[in-house]
């Protein structure tokens, strides 16, 4: 048997043997697929979670709060999912100190209101009593309550004056205890914020929001939308609009999301439609360089243990590289045919529903697998060439790490296809080589790219494998041969394009 | 199998490392490459294993250019010895058998045998790693001949072995020289390439210095040594005449004096200058030549 397929099956059944290989293929798609799917599943489903309670703080008993709880409960009744916001009233204080201060500030009222109504009667009194025919003992009675109209309206007045002062000791002591108490709740994570309504902002449109963590993150859009729906309400009612009318107006609008597949539509899913091919993703992240990363790692091994030139005295350079790449590849096209097997087990279990997951179907497949063989012979192409400098173990520890950090570049830059997956940006780094598995692969069920995407990434790609295989070669040449020496960027720069 | 090295030259980064270095190869015979550290003898054999192609000249073998079939009739010990250190000595064993063109069955029933007959068949399964450094020496020594090479490339043979494994590759190179066996040997160690070659090529800065058989090479020299041990410091006797050069080495006197000067009456000179406890009229040995040869060189 040709040396070539001696050295495909050797690196195809040492590394399939390897726990890194099972490590790979099962453990860390699961893994992968947990760190993204746990913390969804978490913040998503209802039985799993809470609502987010949040609080709504007014200082007088307009019933804003009142209002915008019931107006987000309608918009969201409208939905299949649960609210995942519950929004409450803050109670004011109860307390002895609190209650002491307003039923001092009621008994002033009390107090004012008898004074007002003693001063009312004898201004009552005297006016029907200067109704009657002018007679002394008229003006003698007129005489004698004039002492007593001007006694109650000084009581009346410093009645006023203490339920004023004492009135608004208790408004402010009222608000900062309202907002104290909000705030005691929001770090004892009774809530996760509060609204404050003060109805003189309230009407030109202004409510507070305070929380410990940016709001961003606690989806209070729809909350938001309630307020609105309050703010327009009570305008609407300032000028003179109907109660039937408003509400007629303001019906709450459900935005059902329909997303283009290819020649299909479907209702938008976040975990299937977003969530999915993030995991698809990371899939063939896992196969490009688990395959790859093998390689890499076993070039430096077999040139750190001196194994390369007994190698060489056996095969060509050529029929090394090929050897290996191929094997590997073999092995790479082995993990993702597991994985397939596994989605079509799934599938047979029906606990993944192919009729709501629009993505997987035959065509994807085959792009995944097109996709997986052009970054590998890429990144397999590099590796090879760049593994074959190093001798020195620490050298290639460092190296490796490297190299692990560079190949999570395309992942962390496939946010961008995420926000934005037709922008022209994205469609130009879909054509840099080392973005273009990734990209197109999240571009598929999330952008429907054109045929001529595809067309073109794979053009590139093609060409680009060439030339890395072309330069690998050379490097690995006499790279492979250099011992003890660590080559400088010059030097290998000199190597890759040195003629012969 | 007859290895014929024409001319070959190299040059690296615009260094000459090989200058038209040539050589000729015999089934049993034992050819020795020596030469001291950046001499070329590395790059020398790994163009007659045609991991690197000379810039030029030719190497031929057997009358024809390296191919294939050639490719598997070689049995090659780099002097930067290493194994897969994970995997199993049989294993190990089997994948480079494979690599020289034993079918899977051939190479397993041969790398049995020659643990068997190397007294490593315990090993079998054993990972490499798990091995002391001289028995993964041996299993090195191996992989050289799984395959049953005609013609064998030993660089540094006995570069790391203790005396016990050093005699027993000396005793298998000296079977394979007996069944016929073409042998190219670098070694530094040139006691051991004195009674192991042939043939020998010493090389210096890629440059070929001397060649021939052992008696070709010392009748070249010219030269002969007379060794003197004496009471006295062996300094003062390096004014004796006829005497080329004298050689102080751990208090005993190396006397190099011309093929044809008149022995008796230099060691009369020595007896007259030092009370002598030895002295010895000697060939010079490989060792002597060597030196003598690289220094003059290096004047």
């Amino acid at each position: 048997m040709s040396q070539f397929f001696v050295i495909t099956f050797w690196e195809f059944f040492r590394h399939f043997k390897s726990r890194s290989f099972l490590l790979a293929t099962f453990v860390s798609p699961v893994v992968f697929a947990a760190i993204i799917f746990i913390p969804t599943l978490f913040l998503e489903d209802p039985a799993s979670s809470q609502p987010r309670v949040i609080g709504c703080v007014e200082f007088d008993s307009s019933g804003i709060c009142q209002d915008i709880q019931s107006r987000y409960l309608e918009a969201n009744a409208m939905l299949d999912q649960p609210s995942p916001v519950q929004v409450i009233p803050v109670k004011p204080d109860t307390s002895l100190r609190m209650s002491k201060i307003f039923s001092n500030v009621t008994q002033l009222k009390v107090d004012l209101d008898s004074l007002e109504d003693a001063y009312n009667k004898i201004k009552e009194r005297r006016k029907y009593i200067f109704q009657k025919p002018k007679t002394p003992s008229r003006d003698a009675l007129l005489k004698n309550t004039y002492a007593d109209l001007i006694q109650t309206r000084e009581a009346r007045d410093l009645a006023q004056l203490d339920f004023q002062r004492a009135k608004h000791e208790s408004d402010s002591l009222w608000r900062v205890e309202l907002q104290r108490k909000a705030d005691r709740m929001l770090r004892d994570l009774e809530l996760e914020g509060y609204l404050l309504v003060d109805r003189n902002d309230f009407e030109r449109g202004v409510v507070e929001f305070h929380s410990l963590i940016p709001p961003n993150f606690l989806e209070i859009d729809q909350v938001k939308q309630a307020i609105q729906v309050v703010v327009v309400e009570q305008r609407l009612k300032n000028e003179g609009v109907q109660l039937e009318k408003i509400q007629q107006y303001l019906e709450p609008v459900l935005l059902r999301e329909i997303q283009l597949q290819g020649e299909q539509k479907q209702e938008f899913d976040f975990m299937v439609n977003y969530l999915g091919p993030i995991v698809v993703v990371f899939f063939l992240f896992i196969s490009i360089f688990t395959s790859s990363g093998f390689l890499f790692n076993g070039v430096l091994k077999e040139k750190t243990d001196r194994v390369i030139e007994i190698l060489l005295s056996s095969v060509s350079h050529l029929q090394l590289i090929a050897g290996k790449i191929f094997g590997l590849g073999i092995l790479g096209l082995f993990q993702i045919l597991i994985w397939f097997g596994i989605t079509l087990i799934l599938i047979g279990l029906n606990v993944l529903k192919v009729g709501e997951i629009s993505f997987l179907t035959i065509g994807n497949a085959g792009l995944f697998l097109l996709y997986f063989i052009l970054g590998y012979l890429f990144f397999a192409s590099i590796f090879v060439g760049i593994g074959s400098l190093f001798s020195n173990s620490e050298d290639a520890h460092h190296l490796n790490q490297f190299m692990r950090m560079l190949s999570i570049f395309p992942i962390v830059l496939a946010v961008l296809v995420l926000e934005t997956p037709n922008s022209l940006l994205v469609r130009i780094l879909s054509f840099v080589p080392p973005l273009t598995p990734t990209f197109m692969i999240l571009r598929t069920p999330l952008g429907s790219p054109s045929t001529e995407d595809y067309l073109i990434s794979t053009g590139i790609m093609i060409v680009s494998i060439i030339i890395s295989i072309f330069m690998a070669g050379k490097i690995f040449k006499l790279g492979s041969l250099l011992y003890g020496k660590r080559p400088r960027i010059k030097e290998i720069f000199t190597l890759m394009f040195r003629k012969g | 199998m007859e290895v014929r090295v024409e001319k070959i030259s190299k040059e690296f980064q615009e260094k000459q490392v090989v200058r038209d270095l040539s050589l000729d190869l015999s089934p049993g015979k034992v050819v020795g490459l020596l030469g001291p550290n950046g001499a070329g003898k590395t790059t020398t054999l790994r163009m007659v294993l045609n991991i690197l192609q000379p810039d030029s000249g030719q190497i031929l073998f057997d009358d024809h250019r390296m191919n294939r079939k050639t490719r598997n009739t070689i049995g090659y010990l780099p002097e930067e010895r290493g194994l897969y250190q994970k995997y199993s000595v049989i294993d190990v064993l089997q994948y480079f058998g494979r690599l020289k063109g034993l079918s899977a069955r051939k190479s397993h029933v041969e790398a049995v045998r020659l643990l068997d007959r190397f007294q490593m068949i315990e090993y079998l399964e054993e990972p490499i790693a798990h091995l002391s450094k001289g028995t993964q020496q041996k299993i090195q020594f191996l992989v050289c001949f799984i395959h049953d090479p005609d013609f064998l490339i030993l660089d540094e043979p006995f570069w790391g072995l203790d005396p016990l494994n050093q005699e027993i590759f000396r005793n298998k190179i000296q079977d394979f020289k007996e069944e016929g066996k073409t042998i190219l040997l670098s070694t530094h160690q040139l006691m051991e390439a004195e009674t192991l070659c042939d043939y020998f090529i010493l090389i210096d800065r890629g440059e070929t210095v001397l060649k021939g058989t052992l008696k070709e090479i010392r009748k070249n020299f010219h030269q002969n040594i007379i060794i003197v041990e004496a009471h006295q410091n062996p300094s003062v006797l390096q004014d004796i005449q006829k005497v080329n050069k004298v050689e102080i080495k751990n208090s005993v006197a190396h006397l190099f004096v011309d093929e044809n000067a008149p022995i008796k009456s230099i060691m009369q000179d020595i007896i007259k200058k030092v009370d002598i406890s030895k002295m010895e009229f000697n060939k010079p040995s490989l060792n002597d030549i060597f030196l003598q040869t690289i220094k003059s060189r290096k004047k």
